[in-house]
């Protein structure tokens, strides 16, 4: 990135100074959610619930962390969480971009019928039992591919890309055509590369959506184990220490009058943990892809 | 002489035919083939029973909707929340992302652009505890600390017993949680602005704010126009997670939406009826919206969606 | 107008296609059973199903899993032969079962997997019961029972009529066929107050409303100040679906049991909705009164929970309505916190002395709630062989207390008794869930109340096992007021058969479904405002509350209330 210190004005020096104060109080607000989880995932649960829990543990403990590692389903769970994540992300992406790609050519014939079917499905659902009768239908259901597969091409995914491509200069890409690139060609060696900002954006939102999503095993594979993801698999966790704590049951009777304490963990120390566990392998693709995120690069490297 | 020209470019163009239209086909067999379900809007549908022999009831549920006597206040509270959030959250998100770009030290832009985007993976259920532990009148409560040591207000205010300030609370909250991840795609447009503008602009003596003005801002244009379509047509969608944890009895004419509603009497109750035919009635509305905003786009000469 | 028609086209093409798809995915759903993918190992390992059916004979033990859904309780899913309980009834029957729990919502889960066929062989649907018979996916057990299931039958014969539904035919097995009334460990709905409240008076008898709150005030102005912070006199909890625990007490003070949103005449037998009735709005304007007089806590009006049991926690808080089971957590902080003054006691108040408090549940069996073998189960013989087996006096002990020397002990009066270290060990969550109490703590066919003997089905619940866990600060308590048993300041239910009203099933979107959805949202909104008005204004806001609640069908749940009391008077399933 380029300096210009040497022309820098007062009210230049003003502004930097404003900006600055800004971002940091940006980073404390935005940051005290994360670090009260972290307080809260590092506390005494029992102790917690007496609130006043903000940036530092008051009563120190693993334990919350021992309660919610020690099922082994879920470090298979996060296999399957690493693998959606990833095949997801490129397919998807990959997809995305391609239609992104056709519907940008101004002179492809179709381009507007398929521009307004995919735009069209952002704003409807056919609903929930329909969905699930036709992956029933597709045998999708217990099976690792209906993570993948009915999300191959994520529409708003498509609209973003187009709109960079669409930025790009008619030049380029008429050269690589004039160079006997084809459509294909042209997509993959020069609009791909060009667009790698977009891309990185496009795959942290993906990526995101992959990695967080929990109702589709919930819906068509809560019954096998090895098709578990880690956020349904931590969505147990908390639903079952909700349960002891709520839920009346004959045989689980928590005495209130009894001196035993015997729940380590409350809902809420547990969200507070999960939230740390699930959220910060996800938080760590952002600035891995930052990188791509450098100005002047399309342009730059046509150029260069 | 139509059909045989179409046909011809066709095989002309057989290459973006293929990278297309079997993706075409996908999404026809995954996004419209479901659509048989609306059906299920005008029956009185019952899991587990054949198609024709569900009970088909007509436009009952519509009805339901339309003539409920909370349906005004509900679509009021609605369009009021999604319009506050996404103004809102343009103006932050643009704002955000023109001062990261002003930021000299690539790795403080960096750390603040990663810390900005955190609280994007914080459940509503932990931010909202987290808000309402914020606005608390306990001495947990920073805002009333923070506003009576100012001398602002002379005694602390229960911020969520009152309908008035649920509107601000809730498009705050929206913004503190989702601004950071908002504004990703604005630093990605903006990484497509040639540099030699800037450089022109500099040689010319131009003032940061109007490189501001007149680069990088036009430079985003296409992205706001498209993105402001897209979110016109989702106008109907204010979501309901944050309205329903933050929202109480107190502030119940003013947080609760369409969604909320459709929760209540649709999901909550296994009607799955009534939330499909909720469903429909917000398609409509969104065609009508996404129509109506893309056909303004084009009159204006700006970007559109198809 | 090409445009038009081309739409037309695909339109009328894409409904044939998915009309195609609908019928036959109907039809797959109900041939294809034996690719079900939730009981893949009952097909694999029992051969072929109906030769086993129909052979079938009390020796039959070859290994069988069946698949186990419950949509009432999250929990830990696995196999039950993973448990030391359940590896000793494989070894008795060969049976083992594959429990997964419901994770997310019941509705959704349910709607799919009924629409689908895609269904376990064992379901406990929870409050999903009616569509599951509506859809058929329950197979009716009548012949079966007679069959295989003597043991079942003679445990649930007072109830056996109360199981069958309309039409003649039982469908599920309700949990929990009562024998004997033990009172619950939990204290039910009380008035908690503070034990140093009641200290600082000389442990007053409490029993109105009235006394106390005066107590709450006169501990309030003498104490303004408690663990450093100021004295919070009352508090209430009305988050979300816990918002029943401000309308609860209305019915309770004036001497009525809960039924939700009904009471029931006890001579004229006639249900009538408690919304708009004196008894609540007595209730109501205490509140206001209370708040006008600074003993009501109104941040607690717009709280959630946690923070509700934060504040709980604190110490700082006189006074408060709720159930034993939704205070765990404040009970246990202030246990350890270690000062017994900021502990609670809890009362049954009623408005006038000499009401007879109500506060606790009539016996009761629960109909509409059970467990039963859907129409995707292959071998539902072997499956009430099972529960027929469990069922047996020595297995239900087996199944509650554990195995004699290893988790309970039995003196020489053949009383069932547990030591310290027994105790502790049982209540360990962990323990609970490898050693199986937890798998089998409810969600089957069982008993409750008394074994033959006379010993507690529950351990928790057997006056040796309770009377170990109390401390010095409870026993100096329940000897200033005469008790045994923290339950004995309740007076005795009285008998109602059609009790609880609010347990029976309303069909999807009917009125009186839509009736408690929309009376919630109005109580929601104007209680609240009527307990922070200024008392004045009180009966003109009460008047308006009341006009907008009769806008409400308060006819149609009536009816459907009398319909249900009746019902069960005549011994109809409802």
């Amino acid at each position: 990135m380029k300096t210009s210190t040497r022309y820098a004005s007062p009210g230049d020096r003003i502004f930097d100074f404003c900006n600055i104060a800004l971002m940091l109080l940006l980073i404390a607000v935005t940051l005290y959610p994360f670090a009260n989880m972290m307080a809260v995932s590092l506390n005494d649960a029992m102790d917690s619930s007496r609130g006043g829990i903000f940036l530092k543990p008051r009563i120190f403990t693993w334990y919350n962390y021992k309660y919610t590692l020690r099922e082994a389903a879920i470090y298979h769970s996060l296999l399957i969480s690493v693998l959606r994540t990833v095949i997801g992300t490129i397919v998807t992406v990959f997809c995305s971009a391609m239609v992104a790609y056709t519907i940008s050519r101004p002179e492809y014939v179709l381009r507007k019928w398929v521009a307004l079917s995919f735009v069209l499905t952002m704003y409807f659902n056919g609903g929930l039992i329909p969905t699930y009768l036709l992956n029933k239908e597709l045998h999708l259901i217990n099976s690792f591919w209906v993570y993948i597969i009915p999300g191959i091409v994520g529409v708003f995914n498509v609209i973003i890309i187009r709109s960079f491509i669409e930025g790009i200069p008619d030049g380029i890409i008429e050269s690589a055509k004039m160079d006997g690139a084809g459509d294909f060609g042209t997509f993959m060696r020069i609009v791909l590369p060009l667009c790698l900002p977009v891309l990185a954006t496009v795959s942290l939102f993906v990526a995101v959506g992959q990695w967080n999503s929990w109702f589709d095993v919930f819906l068509y594979n809560s019954s096998n184990i090895n098709l578990s993801t880690l956020q349904y698999e931590l969505m147990k966790i908390l639903q079952s220490s909700n349960g002891s704590m709520t839920q009346k049951t004959v045989g689980d009777v928590l005495s209130n009058q009894t001196g035993h304490v015997m729940n380590q963990v409350t809902p809420a120390s547990i969200r507070a943990t999960m939230t740390i566990i699930a959220s910060l392998p996800i938080i760590m693709v952002y600035p891995f892809l930052q990188k791509y995120f450098v100005k002047g690069m399309t342009l730059g490297g046509v150029k260069g | 002489m139509v059909r045989k020209s179409l046909l011809s470019k066709l095989i002309e163009q057989r290459t973006l035919v293929l990278m297309s239209v079997p993706l075409l086909l996908w999404l026809f067999v995954f996004r419209y083939i479901p659509v048989w379900g609306w059906t299920i809007a005008f029956q009185h549908f019952r899991p587990g029973t054949k198609l024709f022999d569900q009970e088909w009831v007509g436009f009952d549920n519509f009805k339901f909707l339309f003539q409920d006597e909370s349906f005004y206040r509900v679509m009021r509270n609605t369009l009021a929340m999604s319009s506050i959030n996404l103004v809102l959250g343009f103006i932050t998100a643009i704002t955000l992302a023109i001062l990261l770009n002003e930021l000299r030290h690539l790795y403080f832009k960096r750390i603040v652009q990663t810390i900005s985007y955190m609280p994007h993976f914080i459940s509503w259920v932990v931010a909202s505890s987290i808000i309402v532990n914020a606005l608390s009148t306990e001495s947990t409560g920073i805002v009333n600390l923070i506003l009576l040591k100012l001398g602002i207000i002379q005694e602390p205010i229960l911020w969520l017993a009152e309908g008035k300030y649920f509107w601000g609370i809730l498009g705050t909250a929206e913004v503190w949680k989702n601004l950071g991840w908002n504004t990703i795609i604005y630093l990605a447009a903006i990484t497509t602005i040639d540099p030699a503008q800037y450089e022109a602009a500099e040689i010319d003596g131009a003032s940061r704010l109007q490189r501001i003005l007149y680069i990088t801002l036009p430079g985003l244009k296409p992205v706001i126009v498209i993105l402001l379509i897209l979110n016109l047509g989702n106008i109907l969608e204010s979501g309901f997670e944050p309205q329903y944890l933050l929202g109480n009895g107190l502030t119940a004419d003013y947080s609760d939406n369409l969604d909320i509603f459709v929760l209540k009497y649709g999901i909550a109750m296994g009607n799955f009826s009534f939330a499909t035919a909720a469903g429909v009635f917000k398609t409509v509305i969104s065609f009508i919206l996404l129509f109506s905003a893309n056909h303004i786009a084009k009159r204006l000469g700006q970007p559109r969606l198809f | 107008m090409k445009a038009t028609k081309m739409r037309f086209f695909l339109l009328a093409l894409v409904i044939m296609l998915a009309l195609a798809g609908c019928t036959k995915g109907n039809n797959e759903a109900k041939d294809s059973s034996s690719a079900s993918a939730n009981s893949p190992s009952a097909s694999e390992s029992s051969g072929d199903p109906s030769s086993s059916a129909s052979a079938s004979s009390e020796a039959d033990k070859t290994p069988v899993t069946f698949s186990y859904f419950n949509a009432a309780v999250a929990g830990k899913d696995g196999n039950t032969n993973e448990t030391v309980l359940g590896k000793l009834l494989e070894d008795q029957t060969g049976v083992n079962f594959k429990m997964e729990h419901l994770v997310g919502d019941l509705n959704t889960k349910l709607g799919v997997m009924i629409a689908s066929g895609d269904l376990p062989d064992v379901m406990v649907p929870d409050s999903g019961i009616d569509k599951m018979l509506d859809a058929k996916a329950f197979i009716p057990l009548n012949e079966l029972l007679d069959k295989y299931g003597p043991n079942i039958k003679k445990l649930y014969g007072p109830y056996w009529e109360d199981m069958k539904s309309p039409d003649g035919n039982i469908y599920i097995i309700p949990f929990a066929a009562n024998n004997g009334f033990v009172p619950d460990m939990y204290q039910p709905g009380a008035f908690y107050i503070q034990r140093g409240v009641l200290k600082e008076f000389g442990y007053p008898k409490i029993t109105t409303l009235d006394e106390y709150f005066d107590l709450i005030k006169k501990y309030k102005e003498k104490h303004p100040q408690i663990n450093g912070g100021d004295t919070i006199g009352f508090d209430v909890l009305t988050d979300d679906w816990r918002f029943f625990t401000l309308t609860n007490p209305a019915p309770n003070l004036a001497g009525l049991p809960n039924e939700g949103e009904v009471f029931v005449d006890m001579q004229s037998h006639h249900a009538a909705v408690t919304g708009d009735k004196d008894f609540m709005k007595r209730w109501i304007q205490k509140l206001n009164e209370a708040n006008s007089q600074g003993l009501l806590d109104k941040e607690s009006l717009v709280a959630k929970y946690d923070q509700y049991i934060a504040k709980l926690s604190t110490g700082r808080v006189l006074g408060f309505f709720d159930y034993g089971w939704q205070i765990i957590p404040a009970q246990q902080n202030l246990l350890q916190a270690g000062d017994d003054d900021r502990r609670y006691m809890g009362f049954p108040l009623v408005f006038d002395k000499g009401t007879k408090d109500q506060y606790m549940d009539p016996p009761k069996f629960v109909a509409n709630r059970g467990i039963g073998i859907t129409s995707k189960a292959q071998d539902p013989a072997r499956i009430i062989q099972y529960f027929d087996n469990m069922v047996k006096e020595e297995n239900q002990k087996l199944l509650f207390w554990g195995e004699k020397g290893k988790t309970y002990e039995v003196d020489d009066k053949g009383r069932f008794y547990q030591t310290d270290e027994q105790i502790k060990q049982t209540q360990n969550p962990d323990f609970q869930q490898s050693y199986g109490f937890k798998y089998y703590s409810y969600y089957w066919p069982m008993g409750a109340g008394l074994f033959s003997d006379g010993n507690s089905y529950f351990a928790d619940r057997q006056p040796e096992v309770i009377e170990k866990s109390y401390s010095e600060g409870d026993k100096t308590l329940l000897n200033a007021y005469g008790l045994k048993v923290f339950t004995d300041v309740y007076s005795p239910p009285d008998e109602r058969k059609w009790y609880p009203v609010w347990t029976a099933n309303k069909q999807q979107g009917s009125p009186e479904q839509i009736f408690e959805q929309k009376k919630t949202d109005l109580q929601r909104k104007a209680f609240p405002k009527l307990i922070l008005a200024a008392p004045a204004k009180f009966d003109a806001l009460w008047n308006d509350y009341v006009a907008d609640f009769n806008k409400l069908d308060v006819k149609a749940y009536e009816d459907w209330a009398n319909g249900v009391v009746q019902d069960r008077l005549n011994g109809k399933k409802r």
